[in-house]
């Protein structure tokens, strides 16, 4: 299907072929163009000339920052860790049930959410948008702490002017009548994890107490807001693990419960249920069957509904080129809930992520936290054509990166690039209008 | 990058179609400075007049045409012509077949080393009347019944927008003649208009970093490079006054470890060695600092004012607000009674007179600043209270101190070097009527009210003028003798100087009336009585100003007596 030219340091073009012909992906700032016949038989017959052509389009455009530059923006984002604690018992919980194996005993108190929110506010481009998330452990363990700070954050918004959305990652489970209330009522970007059907759901999120049965709770607690949901925006994610690898499955037993958005999410690094390298041809062979199937339903003018694939339309499109897989320490921040700001939510307790506090930030020990984490500076990714698009991925997990799950990535894109090839440009906007710029 | 023979790539995604025509078009360069030396973007937001070269709207003050106009020379030369709306406007039938084939023959034909000129221009030239001017004549007396504009520039500024012009052109032996109208050079909505190209305004702008500098003799430079300038802070704290005066900003020493000589001020000049030469400053460019606020930085900008503390609530916002009037309104009293008390004794020396007529106009112009302060901060009042509000024009009792917790009573007195000082002490930033006003602020800013903010902070601002005038004022006065200056006042009013008074007191009374009555009814409803009373205060024979300056010439004090009427008896506000 598709050959790899690299021209350069770590290969700076990958061509690759569609229904409609040959194209090339430009590796920085992720330029897709197509290659019509003359101009492939030019590029095969004149390397030097082909290499002369991508070095001109190397450069940054307008608006673009340098790939090789490690920036240090406002944080513009965080992360509450409000609650320590969860009426589930997931066996893959990178949280352990939110006290990160008693490095976070205690929920977070109100002063210590309201210091962290005046930071974010204080310091970040009052221009753009902040987003305050909501994590634990189940944030609604500690509903009263999740209602103060959404009230005490809008009203500062609302003084002040500025742009403040709200995210939550729940299991719904505690949901009741007045949260789904304040969910409606502001900008918030609510996650719901579920894992699928009731049998595969309950057998991965067994209830701390009490049996098996929080399928059934989450859908029932969900439902409301999934059918009027106000401001709020309502995503399913589901944790893929190598017991079940079926992503049609999780899919459309989440498409069945009402979610209009939904993601998957393999476990990587886990002690059970982990996939390994063997499971990752299967699980990519899984996947595109799904995507493709998402893609003729684009083609048919439905909006795509697989929120990993509208994602990746989408940074293809816009030509998404980051030299880090996540706001981590740069844009975005954790707080636990002792007033410490961690790079990361999955890393809280962990003092090489620790970077500052609600007082401010260690710049010295943030500027070293990016500067280790570039891309540039991941051996295994520095001839990878997906770099800018993968960025390592996720910086937790990185321990668990192997030949065959960057292989999957890879793959993926592959198939990515190849449907948003296809699809085109003009088809975007109806196929991807959940994911907003 | 440039690549001669690139591959041919069709652009797919957005991030391939930022890149159309990097590869295969050249850059074209922009006449004039950067597109980000727009308005908005100059360091002349924060200087007015040095946000672009206002004689560059002349160039395109005839349609189509953007013309060169050499003030040395004194001609008028056609740069170019505007073909693109040319054509436009003969789609839309606006302009004629024939005419249209003039500009063509303009544009055709005309060259930079041979261009088109203006030899003549009809039209309406503002106070000069209907004329037909001829380019090459002018440059004789501009003064006079039968004066012309001193040169073409001159000549052009004075057209009025939309009236009618007629243009006699030559080139060699060929004349041409356009008929059309002054152009607008501002759209409905008041932006610049369409036809002005990008950098076009500011492209004869002299350029900051290089020794266009040092040969400028505007004196009035961008507020972050001007001529003369505080030295940067000392490195470790330092009570030498040493530090505060104004020195050379192209100095030659640029040594940060001592105060620079303030006296060197008079005698730097390029020769002296004291200052940079032209070589140097393109050499050293880089040690020129930058300067906000009067003095030179060496690292990042670090606010000095104070963030006042918000109010409790906006009950004590309200009570603030009305105090702030009461303030203004005591102020006042305190300046015109020493801008009536200056009275130089003539004939004088002309310094003498000079600058007691600098001061007394100062003091006059910050006075009705203050008036102005208690509009601003009526109308914030109303916006807070729309059901509630009552003008506030209650004289204040006391004046917030330097110090916090300090208040200071009013006292009207002459323009002695006491009373001058306190001014200054009352406009100081950050302390004073200044520090009272923060706190109201940071409290509007806290509530959202970005409108009535922006009030508060330009009253604030006018307050810092306001400081800096005083000490200008000061400086005037410091050259004399008090009894060289202020009129003598006599232990006991004469019976003149009481009739004078009551007279006075009486127009103040009638005076407030009418804004009371004018704040009250809000515009536009209230604008008849806010017009009487500000007619009532100046000129004319019946006017407040003559009715005070009656009381200063009958050797009386100017002040205004406690009023009983209880919507202008004075108030003891809350505390700072």
């Amino acid at each position: 299907m598709t050959a790899v030219h690299t021209t350069g340091v770590g290969g700076s073009a990958r061509r690759f072929r569609s229904a409609l012909g040959e194209h090339v992906l430009i590796v920085p700032f992720s330029q897709v163009y197509d290659l019509p016949t003359r101009a492939a038989a030019e590029w095969d017959a004149d390397p030097a000339r082909a290499a002369r052509t991508l070095a001109a389009l190397e450069a940054p455009a307008a608006g673009e920052v340098a790939l090789g530059e490690v920036p240090e923006p406002s944080p513009q984002s965080i992360s509450l860790n409000v609650s320590s604690s969860c009426n589930l018992s997931c066996s893959y919980c990178y949280a352990s049930r939110g006290n990160f194996a008693g490095r976070q005993p205690e929920p977070m108190n109100a002063d210590t959410a309201r210091a962290a929110v005046d930071r974010l506010l204080a310091g970040g481009d009052a221009s753009a948008p902040f987003t305050i998330g909501f994590l634990g452990g189940e944030p609604f363990v500690n509903r009263r702490l999740v209602h103060a700070v959404v009230d005490y954050s809008s009203d500062l918004a609302a003084t002040r002017g500025l742009d403040v959305r709200f995210s939550v990652t729940t299991n719904g489970t505690l949901l009741e009548p007045r949260d789904i209330e304040l969910l409606r009522a502001h900008p918030f970007a609510v996650t719901v994890s579920v894992d699928g059907d009731q049998a595969l759901h309950d057998r991965q999120r067994p209830k701390s107490r009490g049996g098996h049965a929080s399928w059934a709770e989450t859908v029932r607690r969900i439902k409301p807001l999934i059918d009027a949901p106000g401001r709020a925006k309502v995503a399913a994610r589901a944790t893929v693990t190598r017991a079940a690898i079926d992503p049609a499955r999780l899919f459309r037993a989440l498409l069945d419960i009402g979610f209009r958005d939904i993601g998957l999410s393999p476990l990587r690094k886990s002690p059970v249920g982990a996939l390994e390298d063997a499971d990752w041809p299967a699980y990519l062979e899984a996947l595109i069957r799904l995507a493709t199937e998402q893609i003729a339903d684009a083609r048919r003018g439905e909006p795509i509904r697989f929120t990993n694939l509208a994602v990746a339309l989408k940074q293809l499109h816009r030509g998404a080129a980051s030299p880090y897989p996540c706001g981590a320490g740069g844009g975005y921040f954790s707080v636990a809930a002792d007033g410490t700001w961690y790079a990361c939510h999955r890393a809280i307790g962990d003092a090489e992520y620790a970077l500052g506090s609600n007082a401010g930030l260690s710049e010295r020990k943030r500027r070293e936290f990016l500067r280790e984490r570039h891309v540039h500076s991941q051996t295994d990714c520095t001839t990878c054509w997906a770099r800018y698009l993968c960025s390592g991925g996720c910086h937790q997990e990185k321990s668990a990166r192997s030949a065959a799950s960057c292989d999957f990535i890879r793959g993926w894109l592959d198939f990515c690039l190849r449907a948003y090839a296809e699809l085109g440009p003009a088809a975007m906007p109806r196929a991807i209008p959940q994911v907003h710029p | 990058m440039s690549v001669e023979d690139p591959i041919r790539l069709l652009p797919r995604n957005m991030a391939a179609q930022r890149r159309v025509g990097l590869v295969t078009t050249p850059v074209l360069p922009i006449a004039g400075n950067p597109a980000s030396t727009r308005l908005e973007s100059g360091v002349g937001n924060c200087f007015p007049g040095l946000e672009c070269d206002l004689r560059n709207l002349e160039r395109r003050f005839f349609p189509f045409l953007a013309v060169d106009i050499d003030m040395n020379e004194n001609t008028i030369s056609v740069a170019s012509v505007d073909m693109a709306a040319l054509r436009d406007a003969q789609a839309a039938g606006t302009i004629t077949a024939a005419t249209a084939k003039i500009y063509r023959q303009i544009d055709s034909t005309g060259t930079s080393a041979a261009p088109w000129r203006v030899v003549t221009m009809h039209g309406v030239f503002g106070p000069l009347g209907p004329q037909t001017i001829d380019i090459a004549s002018l440059g004789g007396s501009s003064m006079g019944p039968s004066r012309l504009p001193v040169e073409a520039w001159t000549a052009v500024r004075l057209l009025a927008e939309d009236s009618p012009i007629q243009l006699t052109l030559r080139r060699g032996q060929t004349s041409l003649t356009l008929a059309g109208q002054r152009t607008r050079y501002v759209n409905d909505d008041g932006s610049l208009a369409d036809f002005f190209r990008t950098g076009e305004l500011t492209q004869s702008l002299c350029s900051p970093w290089t020794h266009d500098f040092r040969d400028c003799g505007c004196y009035y430079w961008a507020s972050n490079h001007p001529d003369i300038a505080m030295p940067p802070r000392p490195v470790a704290p330092s009570t030498d006054t040493a530090w505060d005066s104004e020195v050379v900003w192209e100095r030659s020493n640029r040594a940060t470890d001592v105060a620079p000589d303030a006296s060197t001020l008079a005698t730097a000049t390029e020769g002296s060695g004291l200052e940079l030469r032209h070589y140097e400053i393109n050499q050293r460019w880089q040690e020129l600092n930058f300067v906000v606020e009067g003095r030179e930085l060496l690292g990042s900008y670090a606010p000095l004012r104070p963030m006042g503390k918000p109010l409790p609530d906006k009950s004590a916002l309200i009570e603030h607000l009305k105090y702030a009037a009461g303030i203004e309104l005591a102020v006042m009293h305190e300046y015109l009674a020493a801008a009536y008390s200056l009275q130089a004794q003539s004939p004088g020396p002309q310094q003498l007179l000079d600058d007691v007529d600098a001061a007394r106009w100062e003091i006059r112009r910050i006075a009705i600043g203050e008036m102005r302060h208690v509009r601003a901060v009526n109308d914030v009042l109303r916006v807070l209270s729309p059901d509630a509000y009552v003008p506030a024009l209650r004289v204040a009792t006391r004046i917030p101190g330097t110090t916090s917790g300090t208040p200071r009573p009013v006292v009207p007195d002459r323009a002695t070097r006491a009373a001058v000082a306190s001014f200054i002490d009352a406009e100081a930033p950050s302390t004073s009527v200044d520090g009272y006003y923060s706190g109201i602020l940071a409290t509007l800013e806290l509530f959202g009210l970005t409108v009535e903010a922006q009030t508060i902070r330009t009253v604030m601002g006018e307050g810092a003028d306001h400081w800096q005038a005083f000490k200008f004022i000061q400086h005037w006065l410091s050259r004399h003798d008090e009894t060289e200056y202020l009129a003598p006042l006599p232990p006991a009013p004469s019976k003149l100087a009481r009739a004078a008074n009551l007279v006075l007191q009486a127009k103040y009374l009638a005076l407030l009336g009418a804004l009371f009555d004018g704040y009250q009814l809000g515009l536009p409803e209230g604008a008849p009585e806010v017009n009487a009373a500000r007619a009532a205060m100046r000129g004319g024979t019946e006017s407040l100003d003559a009715a005070a300056q009656a009381v200063a010439d009958a050797g009386m004090l100017v002040q205004f007596d406690p009023l009983t009427d209880p919507r202008f008896a004075p108030v003891v506000g809350p505390p700072p």
